[in-house]
């Protein structure tokens, strides 16, 4: 197990390696100049050139690309092109707001979705089953902002019940830092209750035909007993799956939620990194989304170990 | 400590957690003003960076030594008194005592002196002062002289303009920087200090009072008189998405939002607590910009049949809606409703539409269908919404339109291409102007005509450049205005870009702010809260 896991982060390496390389070219080929932005309309070609020196975007494609990879290699990031702040540090500016809300997402999204897809499956056929699964079609189908906007006019501005906008660090209270992430946290939560919600159905459908439920049920056990113990336990696994693919695509979700709540975390920095052709931050925060992408993935295979003890790596 | 104690400390523990911080105090939140403004705060050095934003947020930070005021006439700021030797060539200023720096450090003319330096490189009439200068030289700690080859009679407009960028002064220690390069330091002597530990670009900057400013005596007028500031603290709460910002302002989140979409404007209107006001008389310009280096529009004729079927109420509806108070047609270069507005020779805008004369034209000048490319940026709204009728408008009149939607970065990019098409350049952008920036010749980018030196485009006519150095050298308002007139005649031949429009902008601010004063940029001082 131990030389799985270490076998598996040193597999990182390379993976990491081929992602630097792909966002460092793309970046390159990419059209947009920094230097013409930041020169601003009364330069001159050569006052822009002058800037493009300053940053060392005239040098050749290898020379900057080795600069950069050494940098990396020493723990160092760059610095942001346009704030001239660390990328490490508006990387550290930004994480608390994203970590917060993929926590609270994923914890909304997997504490409602899986007992909905185990009731969906129960009731297979029935009307809550129906109404389950007509949810779920909605929750994919209606997109994140308009989730947000419907939220955000209902609770905040009509009710008055929570804030609109922003974000409260959690050094702030508990309360506070919650009440900012509640409606961000249930916009950006709907597609994935949806989501869960399906594949819990369909492997708990699938479990509870198996003989061993049978079993179960002729030894006289509870319903919520076979439900929860006997068929959650072996239909985790697609499950648990689901639930890592959406913590990948939560940033990616964050992106648009961060926007339409005005929270200051890593979505909206790479956004406004990208429209600025800010290299050195898109390049930082794009390793760091590689960088957690594969460790979620080694988690998830981790997991696997424990909801089915068959598992060995 | 007994088990049951553990418990209690961890539950006292548990219950303190969950309870919120402290609430700021009424009066506190009532000394605090939270600002959206129209951009992020990416940077902050306003000789390095020539965004409005950061020019908007540096007026709180920095000051300067003139500042115009609504007639554009430049008082003294920063400065006491000057003089000026009979032939107009030695300046002598003579700054007002009592000046600091935001670290306690007094303003000493040698911090002038170098910011001064610092200012002439980056933007144009400091370059041309810069052309003329002889001398810049402190003479004792509050007084410095300025030595010219010959008299610029626009020297203390070119040090008061809210024209970007402004000739803010820092301290020497900071001025001294490579002006291509970024500062590192935030020490300014203007009304507020930059708290920079809470500044997250992208998110939020903040301002807090600074005590030992000293205000002038005069009334504030824009960006002269007393700068007295009725808050204690300024955060700018930055907002991507015009939706969140107008829901944060009903719900009372923040207290001015400096440019609200227009679509979301009736519904503003509906609170009772919100106020809607233009933001800017001066309002902005619509451009129309030629690439005059390459077929078809180094023809003149090509630019003129552009100009004969522009109508400008088609531009003016897609960029503003169905809000006619916010547009007006403008058959000039010059901003409407200042002084310099003049519509001389303006037949080509004003007259009928005539889209047979525009396909003559087109076919004198040899156009036989080769593609255009028309590069419009889709994430900033006037720019697509002229891209748009630009496209509809040119394909009627039989030109092959290469229509590239593109981004603001892109085309900031790849405007600067003086390549033909086919190799990455490009025929026509838009963009906009501020109307400020229009109201004379001094800092209008789009009205230099001086070829490989101009602004994207690089027109070249001798007629406009003409009337600008008689501009330069105009010594009352009359000369100035018969040297726009002269300016006007010219570039409404040459088309150095064919104007789409003059269009204004709302603000909107909670009832409970007062002393919003409407002006070319956001003024903070004399604003308050209850």
């Amino acid at each position: 197990m131990w030389a799985y896991i270490v076998r598996r982060i040193l597999a990182t390496i390379p993976v990491m390696a081929v992602v630097a390389l792909f966002v460092f070219s793309l970046l390159y080929i990419a059209p947009g100049d920094p230097a013409a932005v930041i020169a601003g309309d009364q330069a001159s070609p050569e006052d822009v050139e002058r800037i493009r020196a300053s940053l060392g975007l005239d040098r050749p494609y290898l020379v900057r690309f080795g600069e950069w990879v050494w940098r990396i290699l020493h723990g160092d990031l760059g610095t942001s092109i346009f704030t001239n702040l660390p990328v490490a540090t508006m990387i550290a500016q930004r994480i608390e707001p994203t970590l917060s809300l993929m926590t609270v997402t994923i914890l909304f999204a997997v504490s409602v979705a899986v007992p909905l897809g185990v009731v969906a499956a129960w009731k297979q056929g029935t009307i809550i089953d129906r109404l389950v699964m007509a949810f779920a079609v909605l929750g994919f189908s209606v997109p994140v902002f308009v989730v947000g906007y419907l939220l955000a006019y209902s609770f905040a501005l009509e009710l008055d019940w929570l804030p609109v906008q922003g974000y409260t660090p959690f050094s702030h209270g508990f309360w506070p830092w919650l009440e900012n992430l509640i409606l961000p946290a249930l916009a950006l939560g709907t597609v994935y209750i949806a989501l869960i919600a399906r594949i819990t159905r369909a492997s708990m459908l699938e479990v509870l035909n198996q003989d061993y439920i049978r079993t179960a049920r002729a030894k006289g056990a509870g319903q919520g007993s076979i439900l929860f113990l006997h068929a959650l336990k072996n239909a985790a696994v697609p499950i648990a799956t689901v639930v890592g693919i959406g913590i990948a695509l939560l940033i990616g979700g964050a992106v648009v939620t961060e926007s339409v709540f005005a929270i200051p975390g890593l979505g909206r920095l790479t956004v406004d990194a990208i429209l600025r052709r800010d290299y050195p931050v898109i390049q930082g925060v794009v390793l760091l989304f590689s960088f957690v992408y594969v460790l979620v993935n080694l988690a998830i295979d981790l997991l696997y170990t424990l909801f089915d003890p068959r598992i060995r790596y | 400590m007994k088990r049951r104690d553990v418990l209690s400390l961890a539950g006292a523990a548990g219950a303190a957690a969950l309870l919120p911080a402290p609430a700021i105090s009424q009066g506190a939140a009532a000394r605090t003003l939270r600002f959206v403004p129209q951009a992020n705060l990416a940077n902050f050095d306003p000789i390095w960076g020539t965004q409005f934003v950061v020019r908007n947020a540096s007026m709180l930070v920095w000051d300067t030594l003139y500042g115009i005021d609504n007639t554009f006439t430049p008082r003294r700021q920063m400065v006491e008194s000057e003089e000026v030797s009979d032939d107009g060539l030695t300046w002598t200023f003579r700054l007002r005592s009592g000046l600091r720096w935001h670290d306690g450090e007094p303003v000493l003319a040698r911090d002038c002196v170098a910011s001064l330096e610092r200012w002439m490189v980056r933007d144009g009439m400091g370059q041309m002062i810069r052309a003329l200068r002889q001398e810049l030289t402190a003479i004792d700690d509050r007084t410095f002289r300025l030595r010219l080859s010959a008299p610029y009679p626009k020297l203390l407009l070119a040090l008061g303009k809210n024209n970007t960028p402004i000739a803010f002064m820092m301290p020497e220690r900071i001025a001294r920087t490579d002006p291509f390069q970024q500062i590192t330091e935030y020490i300014g002597s203007g009304p507020m200090r930059f708290n920079r530990s809470e500044w997250v670009p992208g998110a939020r900057a903040t301002f807090s009072r600074f005590e030992q400013y000293v205000p002038r005596d005069e009334p504030p007028n824009w960006l002269s008189g007393g700068k007295r500031m009725l808050v204690d603290r300024v955060e700018w709460v930055i907002q991507p998405d015009a939706a969140t910002a107008a829901a944060a302002l009903q719900s009372g989140e923040v207290d001015w939002w400096e440019t609200p979409l227009n679509d979301l404007i009736p519904v503003l209107r509906r609170n009772r607590s919100i106020r809607i006001d233009i933001a800017d008389p001066l309002g902005n310009v619509g451009c129309l910009r030629f690439n005059h280096l390459h077929p078809p529009f180094n023809d003149v004729r090509a630019r003129q049949a552009v100009a004969w079927v522009v109508n400008q109420a088609d531009f003016m509806r897609a960029v503003v809606g169905n809000d006619d108070s916010l547009w007006r047609p403008m058959y000039s270069y010059f901003t409407p409703e200042t002084p310099n507005y003049t519509e001389a020779g303006a037949e080509i805008l004003k007259n009928p539409r005539d889209p047979a004369t525009a396909r003559r034209l087109l076919q004198e000048a040899g156009y036989s269908g080769q593609p255009v490319t028309m590069l419009v940026a889709q994430d900033l709204a006037p720019l697509s919404a002229m891209g748009q009728v630009a496209n509809a408008l040119l394909r009627s009149i039989g030109m092959n339109v290469d229509f590239v939607a593109t981004d603001w970065g892109t085309v900031g990019a790849r405007r600067a291409s003086r390549e033909p098409r086919e190799r990455g350049g490009w025929n026509i952008i838009f963009t906009w102007f501020a109307g400020a920036d229009c109201t004379n010749p001094a800092s209008y980018l789009g009205l230099r005509a001086h070829g490989d030196q101009a602004w994207f485009g690089w027109p070249n006519d001798p007629a406009i450049e003409a009337g600008r150095d008689k501009w330069f050298a105009a010594r009352n308002a009359a000369e100035e205005r018969a040297a726009c007139e002269e300016i006007s005649r010219a570039a409404m031949i040459s088309q150095p870009f064919t104007p789409t429009g003059f269009y204004r902008a709302y603000q909107a601010w909670r009832t409970n702010v007062s002393g919003i004063v409407p002006g070319p940029l956001p003024w903070f001082w004399g604003v308050s809260k209850t």
